[in-house]
């Protein structure tokens, strides 16, 4: 048997494993376990200890930085600060629609531009967004769209952009040039997002609002919520100032900073353990996919599968590779998450610089495109994420069709950027 | 009752959790600890420690072994690194067989085995490397560690969200601050990584070392792949290499100028800020190529793969690939007559400051004899003249 | 270095709060993937990957 049939065998022992999972009522995160396990059996490797703890370490700093953000969030929340905000927002801010649109779009953007990830995005800033949006008279799912939308483009956003640092350090690229031909679709592409999904309301009647909204602690002040933020803030920016002369923090430990500044500085008490054990119960579908998507593309290196994918991709004729970016990007991302970085991206990558095309402009048209994947089944894990923040009751599927137009403005945006990234080379600056 | 059998269900998981923790954690200790035995080769004159040229390194597991052989002609002063990238096995062997073998009849020849010895002893997240691969000898096995592309986070944690090289402050991914290739020329109050680069380039001021060559694989995919990079200080000699060899060296290797806009990398640090010349060479190997299929031992040992080669039916590789693959000996054999070629050139056009060996195989050997026959049997040597990585 | 340390002592506090959860937890779905994501927190504390 050649290695493609084998593999192909191994492939499909994967998904009707991962398919019987789900039908059994099992959760996404264990089906892909077992597919994982099968795929291991299938593929002769028996249960294979070493590749299945290896690949559970895959996001363990990513892991981390979800992990502290979220408590750095939460204690927020508990001391009242959410609450302080959103009332500061409405009451300054009511009458002009347009500015808060922008000032929206600001704070969306910013927590996934610096850390990389959309659901930090969703959690530190998504959560408050969204009751704002729904004083200004948004539905619930269009406001769940607007946020997953910009937290996707957040996480796309420079400075921070894993999807194109993974593929770059995987085919020996620095990380450089990217600053405009990430932040010029992304700032264009949540501008238009907002303002198509959100025109549509009505003004926001402050007073309704304000009798509906918890009262924040008499003690909060804008110092009190600021702080920790400049705390976060002031560790990012003094690593970027003074790299050479600062140890390394990390995220994570900047977010535990943060934390610790919004617990000391609560004006009422907070329980420390109980909203850090909440905190990891509510993380728990995030973690447990990463952890398992980590093992299962272990798996998938180990058996060929990985390859199979890639090599099927990559050798596709280049009109259809790039017709397909729109569906084979969000789905390798659907299932892989940062794992279709390395899987994808680096043969894509490769491929468009052997035609001539400019790598760098195409990876960033890529990355654009690959955090729709994030809503979209077997994890769909930024999309159940918002879901959960927003307090969504409607079904998932009624914020799907609210992402429908701005997504294919993003995969239009992203895949034009692929195929004429010789003629925007300019915007590298090098 | 119900409390029971969940509190059961419950042990029976952590039960199954602590087996396979404990059974990966051993696999994950025994590489790290896995010992690779070195037997002196006869013109080992003293085997040095990184430490010894900056005591930053001293006590860290990035202390690595440097394997000074001496000829009895005073001459030049030559540094080969293998295991800046332990998943690049090649590069490693080839110091092997040098610090094995070679017999110097002038100059100097520092040889460091395990350049990022961090990143010998961990395995790539997600690469499904095998732990260790062992070389067929005529009288056993010789096991080596597979190590990975960046150093142990076990050594180096946490990683900046971005990391700024020093000190041209270009911004890479973050996890290249481990990548030993891309932080040269390094710090002294750096990372680990960084602090092994400012160990070796103060190695290279100190030992007066004329040239540097650092031994890399690379995948087919990726454009620079079998050739010499050099610095434009080493254009000329880089140059006649790349001719001589395929020309006569029965291989082709290509030659490529170090860019001034990819900081970090040896070929471009090395050459700015000592007065070395530094030259890389690549040999290509398919177990790094994404469209990999299989990844075991045997892929990493003998290179052959259906997946790359359907690629290279496509045009998409930088380097030919048929079913006999790139088989390990082959890349070994193409860096040994490479480093031999260069010294060749060199004493050639600096007789004073020559460097000359011998006994060292070329690629037509090695592929004819197998890398194992330049490895000798460690269990009949005195403790003397023996070492381990 | 010291910033390391506390990395050990966040991941050690992050395993005890998975642990607790996982004693707290009656879904058996939940159980087992608390101790899936146990693993890499416990290997990395006991400094074996």
């Amino acid at each position: 048997m050649s290695m493609f049939q084998s593999t192909q065998i191994i492939l499909a022992v994967m998904v009707v494993t991962y398919v019987v999972i789900r039908l059994l009522k099992v959760s996404t995160e264990l089906a892909l376990f077992f597919a994982a396990l099968a795929g291991a059996l299938a593929g002769g490797a028996g249960i294979p200890t070493r590749h299945i703890v290896e690949g559970a370490f895959t996001y363990l700093d990513i892991i981390l930085i979800f992990v502290t953000a979220t408590l750095f969030m939460n204690l927020l929340k508990e001391s009242g600060g959410v609450a302080f905000v959103i009332r500061g927002i409405l009451s300054r801010f009511h009458r002009h629609r347009s500015v808060l649109f922008v000032l929206i779009t600001l704070l969306l953007l910013i927590p996934g531009a610096l850390t990389g990830a959309g659901s930090v995005t969703v959690l530190i800033t998504g959560g408050m967004i969204a009751v704002v949006l729904h004083y200004m008279g948004i539905a619930r799912p269009r406001a769940a769209a607007i946020i997953f939308i910009l937290a996707g483009l957040s996480a796309a956003a420079p400075p921070v952009s894993l999807w194109a640092m993974l593929t770059a350090a995987g085919v020996n690229m620095p990380y450089v040039g990217f600053f405009l031909p990430l932040l010029i679709p992304c700032v264009v592409l949540a501008l238009l997002t907002i303002f198509i999904l959100g025109w549509k309301g009505r003004p926001v009647d402050l007073e309704k609002a304000l009798a509906e909204l918890p009262d924040a602690p008499a003690k909060m002040n804008w110092l009190k919520v600021i702080l920790p933020f400049l705390v976060f803030f002031a560790f990012v920016l003094a690593g970027r100032i003074w790299p050479h002369s600062l140890p390394i923090i990390g995220l994570p430990m900047m977010f535990v900073a943060a934390a610790a500044v919004t617990f000391l500085l609560s004006p009422v008490k907070l329980d420390f353990l109980k909203v850090s054990r909440e905190t990891i119960h509510q993380l728990l579908p995030l973690i447990g996919t990463l952890t398992c998507v980590g093992i299962l593309v272990q798996v998938m290196t180990l058996t060929g599968v990985r390859g199979l994918i890639a090599v099927t991709i990559v050798t596709l004729p280049l009109t259809v590779v790039f017709l397909s970016l729109s569906v084979v990007l969000p789905v390798s991302e659907a299932v892989l998450m940062w794992g279709a970085a390395p899987v994808l991206g680096v043969p894509l990558v490769l491929l468009f610089n052997t035609i001539g095309l400019n790598p760098i402009v195409a990876l960033a048209g890529m990355s654009v495109i690959w955090p729709l994947g994030d809503a979209l089944p077997p994890t769909a894990i930024i999309g159940r994420l918002t879901k959960d923040t927003v307090g969504m009751e409607e079904s998932y599927g009624r914020m799907l069709a609210y992402c429908l137009v701005p997504a294919v403005l993003i995969i239009v945006t992203g895949t034009l950027m692929v195929v004429f990234s010789k003629e925007l080379s300019f915007l590298t600056l090098l | 009752m119900r409390v029971n059998v969940r509190s059961l269900r419950k042990a029976g998981f952590l039960l199954l959790g602590a087996a396979l923790m404990l059974l990966a954690g051993l696999s994950f200790y025994n590489s790290r600890h896995l010992k690779e035995p070195v037997v002196l080769g006869p013109s080992v004159t003293e085997v040095k420690k990184l430490s010894d040229y900056f005591e930053g390194l001293e006590g860290t597991i990035n202390d690595a072994n440097v394997y000074v052989l001496e000829g009895q002609e005073p001459g030049g002063s030559v540094l080969i690194l293998g295991g800046t990238h332990p998943e690049e096995p090649a590069g490693r062997l080839a110091t092997w067989i040098l610090a094995e073998n070679a017999v110097l009849e002038q100059g100097r020849l520092f040889l460091i085995l395990s350049a990022n010895r961090s990143g010998t002893t961990v395995t790539r997240l997600g690469g499904a490397y095998p732990p260790d691969y062992s070389i067929e000898t005529p009288w056993g096995e010789r096991t080596f560690r597979m190590g990975d592309r960046w150093s142990n986070p076990l050594d180096q944690w946490p990683d900046p969200e971005v990391y700024i090289h020093y000190p041209s402050r270009q911004e890479l991914a973050y996890m290249d601050i481990r990548n030993l290739n891309r932080t040269w020329p390094g710090r002294a109050n750096g990372t680990l990584t960084e602090k092994t680069c400012f160990a070796i380039i103060q190695m290279i001021k100190e030992e007066k070392i004329d040239i540097a060559i650092d031994l890399h694989e690379a995948e087919l995919q990726y454009p620079v792949i079998s050739v010499i990079v050099a610095h434009e200080k080493g254009q000329d000699l880089a140059a006649m290499t790349s001719m001589m060899i395929s020309g006569m060296g029965g291989f082709d290797l290509g030659m490529e100028n170090s860019p001034h806009a990819l900081r970090g990398l040896s070929h471009r640090e090395i050459g700015d800020h000592t007065d070395a010349i530094s030259l890389l060479l690549e040999a290509p190997e398919p177990m790094l190529d994404a469209t990999r299929g299989r990844t075991d031992r045997k892929l990493l040992l003998e290179g052959k793969d259906e997946f790359v080669v359907k690629a290279g039916e496509h045009g998409l590789l930088f380097e030919k690939i048929d079913e006999n693959g790139w088989p390990i000996d082959v890349r070994v054999g193409r860096h040994c007559s490479a480093i031999l070629q260069i010294l060749e050139l060199w004493t050639e056009d600096h007789p004073e400051r020559g460097v000359v060996v011998t006994s060292v195989p070329r690629y037509a050997e090695v592929i004819e004899n197998g890398t194992g026959a330049y490895l000798h049997d460690h269990r009949k040597v005195s403790p003397a003249r023996l070492r381990f990585e | 270095m010291i910033i390391t340390i506390l990395y050990y002592v966040l991941i050690g506090f992050i395993a005890g709060l998975i642990l607790w959860n996982l004693f707290k937890t009656r879904k058996w779905q939940d159980e087992l993937l608390y101790v899936i994501i146990l693993m890499p927190f416990i290997l990395r504390l006991l400094r074996l990957k």
